[in-house]
């Protein structure tokens, strides 16, 4: 830190100088970078820059996944951090890894992140200040309750929505346009 | 589909079963409904019937009933609850690897947490605690629906009667004030009935008079009509006094009762809850009940006497005429209900936009040094002005809906008065009946009317009220959970207190605290550090008793904390927190808080001593200022001093300092420093700060680390140690003190 406070002083540095962006997908391209699987888990060797800008090679033995931007895109943007939630880098397009590689993290991610989609909604029923939804979704009909079902409605886009019971398990609704005219009536004063 | 979580029992049951144990031999089994394989979309959103087993030996992992997992209890040595986003997971820690066990959607959330600690405590301590709390069942078990957070009263299978019961309780020293308001109530609707009859007397034996009615009698007549109007008002005004009495003095019963509950309960119960939430207990759902007790129970009551007794009237005067206004009825109730939610629905809409539109005004205005630093005006108008003009659309549609449907509406609700204009005109032209009478008549259809438009929004009034009384008998019948216990002592306080293997964690999720052992002689002072979050603060917590350890104990001049009455432990504990709080009132009753009998010379010493005197002695109300919400705002430094003084006011035997000088710049904190060693000399007192000069004066420093006691020393027994905690604290911040002055 003593080092940044000095240099602002003397002349202006540009963000991207100060602050390193570790891409994995551009150290795995570089061959500096492998994913692979550990038991159940994922594992990262890589040979990245220290503090002094040498390159050195580091084994972690589990590694975890988290999206940046998990309601803009699913792919691009993920945090790769170790055990103690530190961030080691990113992947700015899990597109440009290998085929393999883009499995086994989709893969983690596929554990990670879970949200059936909701393709219908067939009745809601608001009583004592819950709200008691059965809706279809893409693994089957389902039953939750929200409570406050204002708020419990992530509105992600002008169409996108996330309902979030109160266990916290989400519901996407990728289009709320999309769905069909009851669906759409049944929901339409929570939009 | 609803994932029902099927008993512990049957669970346990059904791992024995498919593992051919005793069902003695089972410690706990969990279900799972997804797959921890999820190398594609569809297989990791795919559900599953899934079932974890547990005995003192193994764990085992069933999918449809099939044995597919096991691992030996002796090689685990951590359960750990990973919640993910939207699922939850249970990982298991071996020398060799970690395991991914089992993966659940959210509803298995809680039992998760709660299971794997308890399963980490058993590999630690060797004892499993199966004596769930009820809260880790989700759903009632009648009617399969989940219970609202924080409670286990399902309010649909809630017996209503038993509530209803439970507010009559209180509600019976009232009761003589119910019984007259009812009594009015009676005679109310018996006079209004007779009005229409004086009417119709007036309009046939003198209006339509064939021979010239006398004057005097003709006088009587409307004076009765005036006498009856003025007795009704009177009455409706007695009746809504006798009401308001009897139901503000329940409600405010009521409220006391949520209120006093509620500061009864353990911060950790307490804290479940939000503060808004809380609030909306204490006035929100009593203020609904007080309006159905005061207005709508009395509405009630009214509209039915009146539709009763209208009822009976028309049938008893014309049974045909009856039953044409009568019969429609049902359909005028489901036609008013049809307007209704359709108007509900729109109009709903136009709040919702409305709020949006407040609530963007609300962040403007308060952000409004910001939106202007980076020069936003602009586009903050622009999004005011979208959101105003949808608001604006969708108001002007409602209206325009409005206007045009409710005439409609009224107009086709009145033709049934076409028919009966039909029916009685041709009976007034065959002589059957006379004007009067039929004004009579329509005189009490309109009164008939009125109930049945109110019935209509009965059941949804009713819902309400219903809701928030079991909303308050919830928190009312919980249970307290850091309670005196019968036998409890009232110690006087010499200040020794050993901390022995405490464990405690403020979720089931995880413990902050392990193995937490420390001996402190009285009169020491104890300066506690560590990083963030590794449990200062909570140890603290302990022991005050805001909250009850897991397992282990904590204990005072050899007496267990849980055996102390809890009043004469807060009395003989000070504490200054980080977080200052003053209540509005003068600084005065700040200091005086916790010793209102205090005299005037006590208050001065402490906040003398406080080093709160000489900023006070500025303000020129002096101890008089008014501070608080609407007062005198005070600085951070100064918010301190006061709630110092307010701590060394009580004269305790134990002081408790939570970062209590953080918030000073070094000088005052010296001043301060210096007065609370002459003070804590004789004291027990815990410390916790970060800057570590604040604590030179400490006896002994604790390291907390990863939940335990990592170093015990003094400050220079612990610089020794090259490698150990302390040191490297003690060195990042020399390095920090030594750039300050040049930043």
């Amino acid at each position: 830190m003593t080092t940044i406070a000095t240099e602002t002083k003397t002349q202006a540095t540009a963000l991207r100088d100060v602050v390193q962006m570790v891409r994995l997908d551009d150290e795995a391209a570089a061959g500096n970078a492998e994913f692979y699987k550990n038991n159940d888990f994922i594992a990262l060797k890589a040979k990245l820059e220290n503090d002094k800008g040498e390159r050195e090679e580091k084994v972690w033995e589990r590694v975890f996944l988290h999206r940046m931007f998990p309601f803009d895109d699913p792919l691009s943007y993920i945090s790769v951090l170790d055990k103690d939630q530190n961030e080691i880098g990113m992947i700015s397009d899990l597109r440009n890894m290998p085929r393999e590689t883009l499995e086994l993290l989709e893969g983690e991610l596929n554990r990670k992140y879970y949200a059936p989609q909701i393709t219908a909604v067939t009745s809601v029923k608001e009583r004592y200040g819950f709200s008691y939804w059965k809706v279809v979704t893409d693994i089957g009909p389902i039953q939750f309750t929200l409570q406050d079902t204002y708020r419990s409605i992530l509105r992600v886009s002008q169409i996108r929505m996330f309902v979030v019971d109160m266990n916290g398990n989400r519901y996407e609704i990728p289009d709320v346009e999309k769905l069909d005219r009851r669906s759409y009536r049944l929901i339409e004063l929570y939009l | 589909m609803v994932i029902i979580i099927a008993s512990k029992e049957a669970l346990a049951k059904r791992f024995a079963r498919l593992d051919n144990i005793e069902f003695s031999d089972v410690l706990v089994a969990l279900p799972f409904n997804l797959t921890p394989d999820a190398t594609t979309e569809v297989t990791g959103k795919k559900r599953i019937d899934g079932l974890v087993g547990v005995t003192k030996d193994y764990v085992k992992v069933f999918t449809d009933d099939k044995p597919v997992a096991e691992y030996k209890m002796s090689d685990i040595k951590e359960f750990k609850c990973v919640p993910c986003v939207g699922c939850t997971t249970i990982e298991l820690v071996t020398e060799a690897r970690e395991i991914l066990l089992c993966r659940a959607d959210m509803t298995l959330q809680l039992l998760y947490a709660t299971v794997s600690k308890r399963l980490g405590r058993f590999i630690e301590r060797g004892v499993f605690d199966s004596d769930f709390d009820e809260e880790v069942d989700v759903y009632c078990p009648k009617c399969e629906r989940p219970y609202p957070p924080g409670s286990n009263v399902c309010p649909h299978c809630a017996d209503k009667k038993h509530y209803l019961a439970r507010v009559w309780d209180i509600a019976r020293p009232y009761k003589s004030y119910i019984f007259i308001s009812i009594a009015l109530y009676f005679i109310i609707s018996a006079i209004n009935l007779i009005n229409p009859y004086l009417n119709r007397i007036l309009v046939d034996n003198y209006i339509q008079s064939e021979t010239i009615p006398e004057l005097g009698k003709f006088l009587i007549v409307i004076a009765m009509i005036f006498g009856v109007s003025v007795l009704s008002q009177v009455l409706y005004i007695v009746r809504s006094l006798t009401l308001v009495e009897a139901s503000s003095r329940i409600i405010v019963k009521m409220r006391a009762m949520v209120f006093n509950k509620i500061e009864m309960l353990s911060l950790k119960r307490v804290s479940k809850r939000t503060a808004g939430e809380l609030m909306n207990r204490v006035t929100g759902d009593t203020e609904t009940l007080h309006d159905f007790v005061t207005f709508q129970l009395g509405d009630m009551a009214q509209q039915i006497i009146i539709f009763v007794s209208v009822s009976v009237v028309l049938f008893v005067y014309d049974w045909r005429l009856a039953l044409m206004i009568l019969l429609p009825a049902p359909i005028l109730m489901a036609a008013y209900r049809a307007l209704h939610h359709f108007l509900h629905r729109h109009y709903n809409k136009q709040w919702t936009l409305n709020a949006k539109a407040n609530s963007i005004l609300h962040d403007i205005f308060g952000g409004i040094r910001v939106v202007k630093a980076f020069g936003m005006e602009q586009a903050e108008m622009d999004r005011y002005d979208k959101v105003t003009a949808a608001e604006r659309d969708i108001s002007m549609y409602n209206e325009r809906t409005y206007a045009i449907i409710t005439p409609i509406i009224s107009f086709f609700m009145g033709i049934g008065e076409f028919f009966l204009l039909y029916y009685v005109g041709n009976k007034i032209l065959g002589g059957t009946m006379t004007l009067g009478e039929m004004q009579q008549f329509s005189a009490y259809v309109s009164i008939i009317y009125g109930p049945l438009r109110w019935m209509s929004n009965l059941p949804r009034r009713l819902v309400r009220v219903m809701t928030s009384i079991i909303k308050i008998f919830d928190i009312v019948d919980e249970k307290v959970d850091i309670a005196d216990k019968e036998n409890a002592v009232d110690l006087k306080i010499e200040g020794k207190i050993d901390i022995n293997d405490v464990a405690f964690g403020y979720d089931d999720t995880k413990n902050v605290l392990k193995h937490v052992n420390l001996e402190i002689n009285p009169g020491e002072m104890i300066g506690i550090v560590g990083k963030s979050g590794v449990g200062k603060s909570t140890l603290i917590n302990l022991v005050m008793r805001l909250y009850d350890v897991d397992d282990g104990n904590i204990k005072i001049d050899g007496h267990d904390l849980r055996d102390i009455s809890q009043e004469s432990l807060r009395s003989q504990i000070g504490v200054v927190l980080q977080e200052t709080f003053l209540f509005s009132g003068t600084v005065y009753e700040n200091i005086a808080y916790a010793k209102p009998e205090a005299s005037r010379d006590e208050v001065i010493t402490a906040s003398k001593l406080a080093g709160a005197h000489q900023f006070i002695m500025k303000l020129p109300d002096a101890y008089n200022t008014k501070v608080g919400e609407k007062g005198y705002t005070m600085s951070g430094g100064e918010r301190q001093r006061v709630s110092i003084a307010r701590a060394l006011l009580h004269d305790p035997k134990i002081l408790i300092l939570d970062e209590a000088t953080a918030s000073l710049d070094t000088e005052t904190e010296k001043q301060i420093q210096d007065a609370l060693q002459k003070l804590t000399q004789n004291r027990t007192t815990l410390a916790i700060a970060h800057r570590l000069s604040t604590l030179r004066n400490a006896t002994r420093l604790v390291v907390l680390d990863k939940g335990t006691v990592a170093e015990v020393g003094t400050h220079d027994e612990l610089m020794r140690n090259k490698d150990g905690i302390y040191y490297g604290l003690v060195m990042a911040q020399r390095q920090m003190s030594r750039m300050n002055p040049a930043g």
